[in-house]
């Protein structure tokens, strides 16, 4: 078959270039420059551009020599069209509309968490032992401070702790609570990986009169380390971070913005499906313990109490569109569902 | 004398097109297929979509009706990629889990950045190629490292007062160090201008934050934390709106006056010289417009965006070419890591000046 393409042939390696004729004739090619054949090849000695909609073909020579053909949409039956053949498809392209954001939403909210829940789990102890122990040292040093409550007040909550643990048959080894002052953190409790528990100043005074509400708090921190929350979420925001840099490699900044605001809505969904699975794992041990879930609610309810008399939280923020951006579920919604498993 | 006076003459310049002829719909069935098919394969065809992607602009690009060339193979780049992959995750991974070795790992990271933006500069550079010459970089390790680590420290120990001198050489070791062929580009950059336009985003900072402030003051009559929680979800957005507004606007001055001193003070000696006029208002009507388009369409406009901000890039910009231009010899030789222009690429460093 004897194809004809117009076009530039750059000597190699230099700039100079002249207007060519490409003639391709079974394996044989020759360049014409005004009728005169000014290179006679075959097809075993260049390489033909793979074809994209609207680029020239190129066609590079053994020698270094090149030729560009002059229309966009010039093509040779050397080169690969396959792929342009889809790019240009209407079909295909509607095709691509439709399952590109239900594969997105498939791979990141169903597909990705399964893999990583159960990933997690065969990580070896020491790992989540190592970031427990790192993480704590390096609160200790920066933002912890010695706990200001009387020892008798902390001697109680932390005997209170240890009976709760034994009656749960859970490792007393393990789940070691500790009594820190904090400014940053305020009222608050959190759990590292390894077990170990810190609840602050704060919360211990706002909540001194009401014991079982503590535990509840408590109860909902070991939920966190028996549910490898911290791993879920380390392990998850890598495997976005990898799938969209992957499948968005050459985004621009502001889609880039856009593509990582949907990712950390995302990531906070998940933080709050699993502020969730802590609830309910506290409410199932309050109730192993004989004590009402309703404990769990007065909790909630002295961190609402605590936030209306501070109010640089207003109850309000967590409404309206600010609710997508909060890494917790609705306290009152967690109040009621306390109250509800009570029942 | 007369040597010299006749070589003077016998350079002529001549204007000659900047083109983009890129469209936005034959670029969307592009993007949204090659998408597809990067998720489908599970990213590794996302190699083979950023070649034809940068194919896609690079050709459409024409300085003297002759297009660039974006010569990368998908082969090299998926390398790349891979190794930037297989390193942010040890990162990622050391850094979460074991934290105080992940602080050693970031120190490490310190001294691994200048040579990851070498190479991803010269990666860049001999990927591209015009009229069948290739451009190249000669940026050392040693300078990038002065430049982009020590620079950027003084910068921040000046209290930021340095800091428009240090874009300025940052500019400069990417700009003086780029050759195209053999022939290298000068640059005649004034640390002035980025005091200029350091001067302008400033002061548009300071009016448009004391107007937004006005503003709320006169829409809930006080500046009580309390009043903000009256603030309906249209009220939040409008804000947010106003604030996205003045980003873009301090982006596009900088951009704008950057982007034409650039332009008119680099040349190829002798061989081509390069003007930019873009100017900040309808720049900034365009990165606004894009980023609505964006929101609004769910990410869909992003080809559309593309294309037209290239188009405008192209548009603003004219070119002087000399009769020379025809006999440039490229020198560089075979070159195939990618590894440091992926890894740019994975911790998003970007470091084009222009």
């Amino acid at each position: 078959m004897k194809q004809q393409l117009s076009g530039t042939y750059y000597f190699p390696k230099t700039s100079r270039a002249q207007s060519v004729e490409l003639l391709v004739n079974g394996e044989v090619v020759n360049l014409y420059q005004n009728h005169k054949c000014i290179m006679a090849t075959n097809t075993s000695q260049l390489s033909v551009s793979s074809a994209i909609p609207g680029v020239a073909l190129e066609v590079e020579f053994l020698d270094g020599g090149k030729f560009i053909a002059a229309n966009s949409s010039d093509r040779l039956s050397l080169a690969n069209g396959k792929i342009e053949r889809l790019e240009k498809s209407v079909k295909w392209v509607l095709a691509s509309v439709l399952m590109v954001p239900l594969l997105i939403w498939f791979g990141i909210a169903v597909l990705m968490p399964k893999l990583v829940t159960e990933s997690v789990k065969h990580l070896p102890d020491v790992v989540a032992q190592e970031m427990g122990e790192q993480t704590f040292y390096a609160l200790k040093k920066s933002i912890l401070d010695p706990s200001e409550v009387a020892k008798a007040d902390r001697e109680k909550v932390i005997s209170q702790w240890q009976q709760a643990l034994d009656q749960l048959g859970l490792s007393k080894d393990k789940f070691t609570l500790h009594i820190f002052k904090s400014d940053f953190f305020g009222a608050n409790a959190f759990a590292l990986p390894d077990g170990t528990v810190v609840i602050t100043d704060d919360l211990l005074i706002s909540l001194q009169d009401k014991p079982d509400a503590i535990l509840a708090i408590l109860l909902h921190e070991i939920g966190h380390v028996q549910r490898q929350h911290s791993m879920r979420i380390v392990a998850q925001s890598i495997s976005n971070s990898i799938i969209i840099a992957v499948v968005f490699g050459d985004l621009e900044t502001v889609a880039e913005l856009l593509v990582g605001t949907g990712a950390a809505l995302v990531q906070n969904a998940f933080s709050r499906d699993m502020e969730r699975e802590a609830d309910n794992y506290a409410f199932e041990k309050l109730h192993e313990l004989g004590i009402p879930a309703t404990a769990f609610a007065d909790a909630m309810q002295g961190f609402l109490d605590l936030n209306q008399a501070h109010a640089d939280q207003p109850e309000t923020e967590k409404k309206g569109l600010m609710r997508y951006l909060a890494t917790h579920p609705d306290i009152e919604d967690r109040i009621e569902r306390a109250n509800q498993y009570g029942q | 004398m007369d040597v010299d006076h006749t070589s003077k003459a016998e350079v002529q310049f001549n204007k000659v097109p900047v083109e983009f002829s890129g469209k936005g719909t034959e670029f969307f069935g592009i993007w949204i297929v090659n998408v597809l098919l990067s998720i489908v394969t599970l990213g590794i065809y996302s190699a083979w979509a950023t070649v034809r992607t940068k194919s896609y602009f690079y050709g459409n690009t024409k300085l003297d009706s002759h297009a660039f060339s974006y010569l990368a193979k998908p082969l090299q780049i998926l390398k790349g990629r891979l190794m930037a992959i297989a390193f942010f995750v040890a990162y990622s991974l050391v850094t979460s889990f074991f934290p105080i070795a992940g602080l050693f790992f970031s120190i490490a990271l310190v001294f691994l950045f200048p040579w990851i933006i070498v190479q991803g500069l010269r990666f860049d550079s001999r990927m591209t190629s015009y009229r069948n010459v290739r451009f190249n970089f000669h940026g050392t390790y040693g300078k990038a490292f002065v430049t982009f680590i020590l620079l950027p420290i003084v910068g921040m120990l000046t209290v930021y007062l340095a800091m428009p001198w240090v874009m300025k050489k940052m500019n400069e070791f990417v700009l003086s160090n780029t050759s195209y062929g053999e022939q290298r580009l000068s640059t005649y950059i004034e640390t002035k201008q980025y005091y200029l336009a350091a001067l302008m985003v400033l002061v548009v900072t300071v009016i448009g934050v004391a107007a937004i402030i006005a503003i709320v003051f006169a829409a809930v009559g006080g500046l009580d934390p309390a009043a903000f929680v009256g603030l309906s979800t249209a009220a939040q957005i409008a804000g947010g709106l106003v604030y996205f507004a003045l980003i873009f606007l301090v982006s596009a001055i900088f951009k704008v006056k950057i982007r034409n001193h650039v332009f008119n003070s680099s040349e190829f000696e002798d061989l081509a010289k390069f003007r930019s006029n873009m100017s900040v208002l309808p720049y900034f009507m365009l990165i606004s417009t894009n980023f609505l388009a964006i929101i609004c369409s769910l990410g869909l406009a992003y080809p559309w965006a593309a294309i037209r901000t290239a188009r405008y890039f192209a548009n603003s910009t004219q070119a002087k070419i000399s009769n020379k231009a025809d006999a440039i010899i490229d020198t560089n030789g075979d070159h195939k890591s990618s590894f440091g222009d992926e890894a740019a690429d994975a911790f998003d460093i970007g470091v084009s000046a222009i």
